[in-house]
């Protein structure tokens, strides 16, 4: 007979995992598709997050529409930051759009404490906070809510990319850039598309996990860094992998903080790094 | 590099302008900053966090001062019969000691203030607190908790509240008598405060009998606190003191709640835990039967003051206004004993007063406790509050 | 015919006083600020000190992102060990600074070695998160192991450097000095090992490390010899902060210390040695000029830079180079 608490935290880690998952298809996208491993999408998760807190606590609207309208921020600030940011820095280099990545994240952070100043919101929808018995396992509706939210995107995701024009265009040009050009692809587009995809993935983990965690300017740090150590983890641009590597990750940090030490919670995603990168650093399903 | 284009006439002058701008202006500023006062205003200064993680407690420490303030310029402050005004200056310290540093330096040596009020932080309080011996000037801390501040402590520093060490020996008879717990938890925010906290309180529990059955640390910003009240369940105390924000404290209760650790266990909150925030974050219920250790009772004086930060910037209550707001009326009852603006004396003047703050009667001393010297140290009983169904403070006791 | 005098005449002049010019600004300065305790108030000193530690592991950072081209961002971490071991050692074990000071140093050197050996064959972002982490596992550290640091109730008690001779490193004046002279002669010397063959294979490194390979060079080598000077440099200025300052805890080491470090290069500008120390002035000189304003100080900060690098990606050395300095 297994323990509750051990159930309990199998569920929390695996939902965790999903989280950490979108968040990291996005990034695996955007870095295969445009060579740059996006730093900013740390900041779009913050403001994604407080943009959904302002239209429910000040316009009532509710949870469940304030995602798709948080997304639509994320997907604004991604492509607006794509067209006048990393697009006019691209010539001078990876390095360039890289560290201009690295300053709208702190530009970004520092933005959302200036206006929400930075003590944490609690983003309260009483709806899913229903408690609810699973098998024994107490937990609440929201936990379902983000595993049918998540698991819907993962399949659209897929669906999106093996069949879609732009879907197809975008493996296109993480296949070989060149060559896709030579064939037609209009390449701007498709960075717009996959900014656009890949803010509004990190805009809906952010949105989801918020009404379990507090939204606060500091927020965006550390599942930034753990969404690219699942990317590196599940192999550079395979969507599967950033899946399969989210819910590694989510486990191991959900048991280690019980059984290993709470303190170094957030250590476990740096181990998981060093293991990867020196056993099998092309990731568990990479192909580059 | 060659193949950069040589920068237009435009350009140039765009550049040349924004540096003859930026150089003017700082002139400019420094100029006036370092103007001396105005005949007959007093400056005070004024170090805290008004950013990062803890800049909550300086937006609030603001609040109370700036009221303060209004009240005290209502007034005048005379001095051998002349009337002044008094003048806070702030700067920005992100709870962090280097920026401290530079700040209370800035404010004594180039805004040539006569006190320090200020900061928040422990570990900024240590840093600003040798500056105000070497420099001669008085300075009050606002709410740094940790015993180093005052102990071994300085001649110019000054602190109102009891320190965490002090607050435990105090309260603690006060928590056995009404509550009666025989094993106790912790669940504490991994910094200075919450650590010193901890390390008292179980100190002093054990002195009657009890002890510390689970002890759990989460960093500043933590949200999920399962894996920690699970293994406060697994412990079984009677007692969990819970310390943090009141962010933090909000989803504790609220996990604890879903773990079906309260009502069964009761939940003691530090000093945030007894502000009305924790009631707006987690709601009623959730709140409601928990108790807190709160710095100020529900009083009459305390409501108006209330009434006041909420007409002003709607906001709620909060204990860091309190101490703003005594602070300063502190600062300058010393000025007013002293009757002078020599920082050395309006220092004197503070180690003799007494004064019947929000917070409760302050009055500085210096004495050994617990095989430690403290100086320039408050020593008020803080208060036990349970929350009631409609979201208010009940004073359990002293 | 005419034109051929002009010529002729300019080359004769720059056969008479090229050196001097050129090192004029650069004497002028160091004059400035050797005599700023003179006539600056102890905040503006110690305004001053900070900035130069900045300075210090910024230009050893420049030999890491700017010569080699690695992107990292725990220059924090490091910075922090040297601090902290060099505290431990003078505080607990009664060591004098002029022993804790080189041993920590070498400390540094090794743990940056070990750690830079496997960590340095990844490419490029992939570094960089590693390096991320670090710090952030550093950091932890610090705040966790507080029997070793006092984690978050600070580190302190510790004493300035102990005199040599008569002059002694008690007053803000002189420790200031000492950062100040530390950093020249560290400067110089990093402006010798980017000037000489060393650097220029490094260079090549950055430039095409695969072609670099291909010809011979052991550029994992080379990589990791650049990573372990720029954590040498910031494990010294560590030391120097540690005690100068005197009072050490966690939150001075977190990542807004790397980031400020990565900000500082890049504002000043990448790869000339000169760019990030110039950076550090200025960024620290906006911060300070921002003071009046506490809560839009670090918006407006970020905002500038944002704008600066857009402006001139190359930071300021490249502005300069723009404008044409012939």
């Amino acid at each position: 007979m297994i323990d509750t608490i051990v159930l309990t935290q199998l569920l929390n880690g695996f939902i965790l995992g999903l989280i950490y998952g979108l968040m990291a298809i996005g990034l695996t996208m955007i870095w295969s598709v445009t060579d740059l491993p996006d730093f900013s999408q740390g900041g779009i998760y913050i403001i994604s997050a407080y943009v959904a807190y302002w239209t429910i606590t000040l316009l009532n609207v509710p949870y469940f529409l304030a995602i798709p309208i948080g997304a639509l921020a994320g997907i604004l600030l991604s492509v607006a930051f794509e067209r006048i940011v990393y697009d006019r820095l691209r010539p001078s280099g990876v390095l360039s759009c890289l560290l201009a990545a690295i300053a709208l994240f702190f530009l970004l952070e520092n933005a959302a404490n200036a206006l929400w100043t930075p003590k944490a919101k609690i983003m309260s929808v009483p709806e899913t906070e229903v408690s609810i018995n699973l098998f024994g396992i107490v937990t609440s509706y929201h936990r379902i809510i983000i595993f049918i939210i998540s698991v819907l995107l993962f399949i659209f995701v897929h669906l999106f990319i093996k069949y879609t024009k732009i879907g197809m265009a975008m493996r296109a040009v993480a296949e070989d850039r060149e060559i896709a050009a030579l064939m037609g692809i209009d390449t701007s587009k498709v960075y717009i598309a996959t900014w656009a995809l890949g803010g509004a993935l990190t805009s809906v983990a952010a949105i989801l996990i918020s009404p379990l965690y507090a939204v606060w300017p500091g927020m965006g740090t550390l599942p930034l860094l753990k969404a690219l150590v699942v990317v590196i983890l599940g192999g550079f641009g395979s969507i599967i992998g950033a899946l399969i590597g989210g819910l590694i990750l989510g486990l191991i940090e959900t048991f280690g903080a019980i059984y290993v030490s709470a303190a170094y919670q957030h250590g476990f995603a740096f181990i998981l790094l060093l293991l990867t990168l020196s056993l099998r650093p092309k990731g568990l399903f990479g192909r580059r | 590099m060659s193949e950069k284009k040589r920068l237009g006439k435009k350009s140039i002058a765009i550049v040349i302008i924004a540096v003859i701008v930026i150089v003017i202006g700082s002139v400019l500023g420094w100029y006036f900053m370092m103007a001396p006062a105005a005949p007959r205003v007093i400056k005070i200064g004024y170090s805290a966090p008004f950013t990062g993680p803890a800049a909550e407690f300086g937006t609030n420490g603001w609040r109370g001062i700036s009221i303060a303030l209004e009240e005290i310029n209502a007034k005048g402050v005379y001095i051998k019969g002349e009337k002044y005004t008094v003048e806070v200056i702030r700067y920005d310290d992100r709870c962090e000691p280097t920026e401290g540093a530079a700040a209370v330096k800035k404010l004594i040596l180039e805004d040539k203030v006569i006190a320090i009020l200020g900061s928040h932080c422990s570990s900024v309080c240590m840093a600003i607190a040798p500056l105000c011996d070497e420099n001669r000037i008085p300075g009050i801390t606002i709410e740094c908790a940790a015993d180093a501040v005052t102990s071994p402590g300085h001649e110019y520093y000054f602190r109102m509240r009891p320190s965490m060490g002090l607050m435990a020996p105090l309260i603690t008879p006060v928590i056995i008598d009404k509550l009666k717990p025989s094993k106790i938890g912790f669940l504490a925010i991994n910094d200075d405060y919450g650590r010193s906290f901890v390390e008292s309180f179980k100190k002093n529990f054990e002195g009657y009998g009890v002890s510390t059955v689970v002890e759990e640390y989460f960093e500043r910003g933590a949200t999920d606190f399962y894996p920690y009240l699970t293994a406060i369940k697994a412990a079984k105390p009677d007692i969990v003191f819970y310390v943090g924000v009141t962010p933090e404290g909000a989803l504790i209760l609220k996990q604890a709640k879903e773990l079906g650790l309260i009502p069964e266990v009761k939940f003691i909150g530090s000093e945030e835990m007894g502000e009305y925030e924790l009631v707006s974050l987690a709601g009623k219920e959730a709140v409601a039967g928990t108790y807190a250790i709160s710095l100020w009772a529900p009083k009459p004086e305390i409501r108006e003051l209330a009434s006041k930060v909420k007409e002003k910037f709607n906001a709620p209550m909060h204990y860091a206004i309190v101490f703003g707001y005594d602070a300063l009326h502190v600062l300058v009852k010393a000025i007013e004993m002293a009757q002078s603006l020599d920082p050395a004396k309006i220092k004197d003047a503070l180690k003799k007063l007494e004064y019947e703050g929000l917070q409760g009667h302050i009055k500085f001393e210096s004495f050994e406790y617990g095989g430690k010297l403290f100086v320039n140290q408050g020593r008020w009983t803080p208060y036990l509050i349970r929350w009631t169904e409609v979201g208010e403070k009940e004073l359990i006791g002293p | 015919m005419a034109g051929h005098n002009k010529n002729n005449i300019y080359l004769k002049k720059s056969l008479f006083y090229p050196r001097a010019i050129r090192f004029l600004p650069i004497i002028i300065t160091i004059v400035i600020l050797i005599m700023l305790p003179l006539y600056a108030s102890s905040y503006i000193v110690f305004v001053a000190a900070i900035a130069l530690l900045y300075a210090m592991v910024a230009a050893g950072y420049d030999v890491l992102l700017g010569y080699t081209g690695q992107l990292s961002f725990c220059q924090g971490a490091f910075y922090g060990i040297g601090a902290y071991l060099s505290a431990i050692l003078t505080v607990n074990y009664g060591w004098s600074f002029w022993q804790a000071m080189p041993i920590s140093v070498l400390f540094v050197g090794l743990v940056s070695a070990i750690i830079g050996y496997p960590a340095l064959r990844l490419r490029g972002a992939y570094f960089a998160v590693t390096t991320f982490f670090l710090a952030h596992f550093v950091y932890l550290i610090f705040l966790n192991e507080v029997s070793l640091t006092g984690g978050p109730l600070g580190f302190r008690g510790i004493r300035p450097p102990e005199p040599i001779g008569p002059l002694s490193f008690e007053s803000m004046a002189n420790g200031y000095l000492l950062i100040l002279f530390s950093f020249i002669i560290i400067y110089a010397l990093l402006r010798k090992f980017v000037n000489s063959n060393v650097g220029l294979i490094l260079k090549s490194i950055e430039q095409d490390d695969i072609l670099a390979e291909s010809m011979g060079i052991n550029t994992a080598a080379y990589k990791l010899l650049s990573f372990v000077i720029s954590a040498i440099v910031a494990g010294y200025a560590g030391t120097m902060f540690a005690h100068f300052f005197r009072l050490l805890h966690p939150t001075t080491f977190s990542w807004f210390l790397s980031e400020m470090v990565v900000i500082i290069t890049l504002v000043g500008g990448v790869g000339t040695l000169i760019g990030p120390v110039l950076g550090a002035g200025i960024v620290t000189f906006i911060l300070e000029f921002l003071r009046f304003a506490p809560e839009i100080r670090y918006v407006g900060w970020a905002i500038a830079l944002i704008a600066i690098l857009m402006f001139e990606p190359k930071g300021l050395m490249g502005l300069i180079k723009r404008i044409g300095v012939r």
